[in-house]
């Protein structure tokens, strides 16, 4: 027994410890090399499963492309996981890219991440989501209050102005969806007085797994619905599944938000009656765009619209509505 | 018995965990790309204050594991933790009373994990696997199932990556982080405490007929782990300013992976703080190295998976030749 061994690691620790301190007290040293370069962009979505965000990534590799910017695409390791977004903006922080655009997991805890960047001179553009304050170079998104109105009206149109319904919510702190629900929510109470809310306080989830399931309750507890609004697309898959499995797809009327292959089959097959279209592919290349603008020195504006249209089992194979509905991506992302 | 085995020896025990450090370290630092940014001190300091959330967790679960436990609702409590911080802050109950109500629920609820393992004699795999769907319902109820805002106080300072007062050189949590570590090696090390901490991993009934009061132990040993999960809730809290009940879903894995590719084996009687601190820092530098190189996540998480299981493979190698 030799007492001394048992205080090695910390000895080890301490070296470390007192190490760092040094390396931290004689630092600065990173210069920035100039000179002709293509800029590196790091673009960090919510998450990296979802058809949206395969869009996404496809309009900003498409901007990338055109204007020459070396795209990072990296979202947290689990979707939805505000820690883990924040740790990716600090890494690119620290890879000091020429520039982040961002769509935050929450408006809140986001906002110091960015802030950071900023005050390091990295410029920020968001999108998708808002984020508090306004330290930021652009917001890139679609008007989702708007989004909401138009599905309101859909559903509305479907139902013949009556009827009673469900708002299936996403999940809370989403500002994107809340505002959707919210364009919803005001248009039908304001416009309809004919259409009643059997259920408007729920939440989904952030899993297909965990709408389908909320909506399985539902509609065991409230046999009478006839119509059904879901704000984006995980959830509408979910309300889906559920009406498909309860047998009722096409007699209760479905209105969602964004598409995916089996949304497009089941508008197709009349299942639903409308999919609020975003335009992922303009927000990813205009958020790149607006941010290579920045960078080069243009002035930019805050806050730029990318648009909402409602696609029908009608409309649905026009070709200005197709390419919204199944946008091009395979081009520039797998 | 293994604790006081020859100084050598105890360096190759904490070789292989090391060698993987350095391993990651050495691989990204040559990567062209990010090779001027990856050891740069901004960036090592951002991956330190990264780690500190699953260090303190991972410190608590090095003792739980030293004395043959396991504890899959550290994640959960940490999220109970992180809420009712923001949830007291709302109340206007001032930060650093806020924090030690996060740190004490940490505590009860470690506390009672032990109390049940020993009580109805049940294994520690089933107590806390209850205790993990307990904690986060309760984080989810306090939080009425969503986040809650709170107040910018001090206590949002403690993670940041640029340290506020300038003298402190790195944030506050990694100097919580290093004088947690310190204080847990003494403990396992140097005090009676710590020697029945192993002598009840190693051999529980032995160790109960040596005299050793085991049931007391195991109640100490997951109530300190839970405080410090409790503090690691405060931190997590300090970094989102919001109160999370999903934050850390899936965590408990990653500080049990940590403690185990430190040289912890998940029978008992073996772990190391320095060991569970390097598991730490190897899947961190990793995740920031695969960010910074733009990899997709699947990257990192297929690295994680095989860099576990070579590290106890290692491991037993190592016992075999011993």
């Amino acid at each position: 027994m030799k007492p001394k061994v048992k205080f090695l690691p910390v000895i080890i620790f301490l070296l470390i410890t007192v190490l760092i301190w040094t390396a931290a007290a004689c630092r600065r040293g990173d210069k920035q090399s100039s000179g002709p370069r293509t800029y590196k962009v790091a673009v960090i979505p919510k998450g990296t499963t979802h058809e949206f965000w395969k869009a996404v990534h496809a309009g900003a590799v498409k901007a990338g492309q055109e204007l020459g910017v070396e795209i990072f695409w990296k979202g947290p390791q689990k979707e939805d996981d505000r820690a883990q977004q924040i740790t990716v903006v600090e890494d690119f922080i620290s890879r000091r890219v020429d520039g982040i655009v961002l769509a935050p997991l929450d408006d809140r805890a986001l906002m110091r991440p960015v802030d950071e960047a900023m005050r390091e001179g990295i410029p920020v553009v968001i999108m998708d989501s808002n984020l508090q304050g306004d330290n930021y170079i652009s917001f890139v998104a679609t008007d989702n209050y708007q989004g909401g109105v138009l599905a309101a009206r859909r559903l509305a149109e479907v139902l013949g102005g009556k009827g009673k319904i469900f708002l299936i919510r996403y999940l809370e702190g989403s500002a994107s969806t809340t505002f959707r629900e919210q364009g919803f929510l005001e248009t039908i109470t304001r416009d309809y007085p004919g259409i009643e809310f059997l259920v408007k306080d729920q939440f989904a989830g952030t899993t297909t797994e965990s709408a389908y399931q909320l909506t399985e309750n539902l509609l065991s507890r409230y046999p009478q619905v006839e119509g059904i609004f879901a704000p984006n697309e995980s959830s509408t898959f979910g309300a889906l599944r559920a009406l498909q499995h309860f047998g009722l797809a096409g007699k209760v009327k479905l209105v969602g938000f964004d598409s995916s292959v089996k949304l497009i089959q089941a508008l197709e097959n009349n299942e639903i009656q409308g999919l609020a279209l975003q335009d992922p592919m303009k927000m990813g290349y205009l958020a790149v765009k607006v941010l290579l603008d920045h960078i080069q020195g243009r002035p930019v504006e805050k806050r730029i619209d990318t648009g909402v249209t409602m696609a029908t089992p009608e409309n649905m194979n026009r070709p200005e509505i197709r390419s919204l509905l199944e946008p091009d991506f395979a081009r520039y992302v797998r | 018995m293994k604790v006081a085995g020859s100084g050598l020896k105890k360096i190759a025990g904490l070789a292989g965990p090391f060698v993987g450090l350095i391993l990651v370290i050495t691989i990204f630092s040559l990567m062209p790309e990010v090779s001027d940014r990856f050891l740069n001190l901004a960036n090592i300091k951002s991956v330190a204050t990264q780690s500190v959330i699953v260090a303190l967790c991972a410190l608590g679960m090095t003792l739980i594991i030293v004395s043959g436990g396991i504890d899959l609702s550290a994640a959960s409590n940490l999220a109970l933790s992180c809420v009712l911080v923001a949830y007291a802050i709302n109340l206007g109950v001032p930060p650093l009373l806020a924090a030690l109500v996060g740190v004490a629920a940490g505590g009860t609820i470690g506390f009672l994990n032990g109390f049940l393992i020993t009580r109805l004699r049940l294994v520690p795999f089933i107590v806390t696997l209850g205790m993990m769907g307990i904690a986060r319902g309760l984080a989810k109820w306090v939080a009425r199932n969503q986040k809650i805002d709170a107040p910018l106080s001090w206590l949002n300072e403690l993670m940041v990556r640029t340290s506020k007062p300038s003298w402190l050189l790195v944030s506050p949590g990694i100097w919580l982080m290093i004088l947690f570590s310190l204080v847990m090696a003494v403990l396992l090390r140097k005090t009676v405490f710590g020697r029945h901490a192993f002598a009840v991993g190693s051999n529980e009934l032995t160790a109960r007929l040596c005299g050793v009061r085991t049931d007391r132990v195991k109640v100490v040993v997951y109530t300190i782990s839970g405080l410090l999960c409790g503090l690691a809730g405060v931190m997590e809290f300090s970094r989102l300013t919001v109160g999370d009940p999903t934050v850390a879903m899936g965590l408990e894995l990653d500080i049990i992976a940590a403690v185990v590719i430190g040289g912890g084996s998940l029978s008992g009687g073996e772990g190391s703080i320095l060991g569970t601190l390097v598991g730490v820092f190897i899947m961190a530098f990793l995740r920031n190295g695969c960010t910074m190189m733009g990899w997709p996540n699947y990257f990192q998480e297929i690295i994680i998976g095989a860099i576990i299981i070579a590290a106890v493979t290692l491991d037993r190698l190592r016992h075999r030749q011993e």
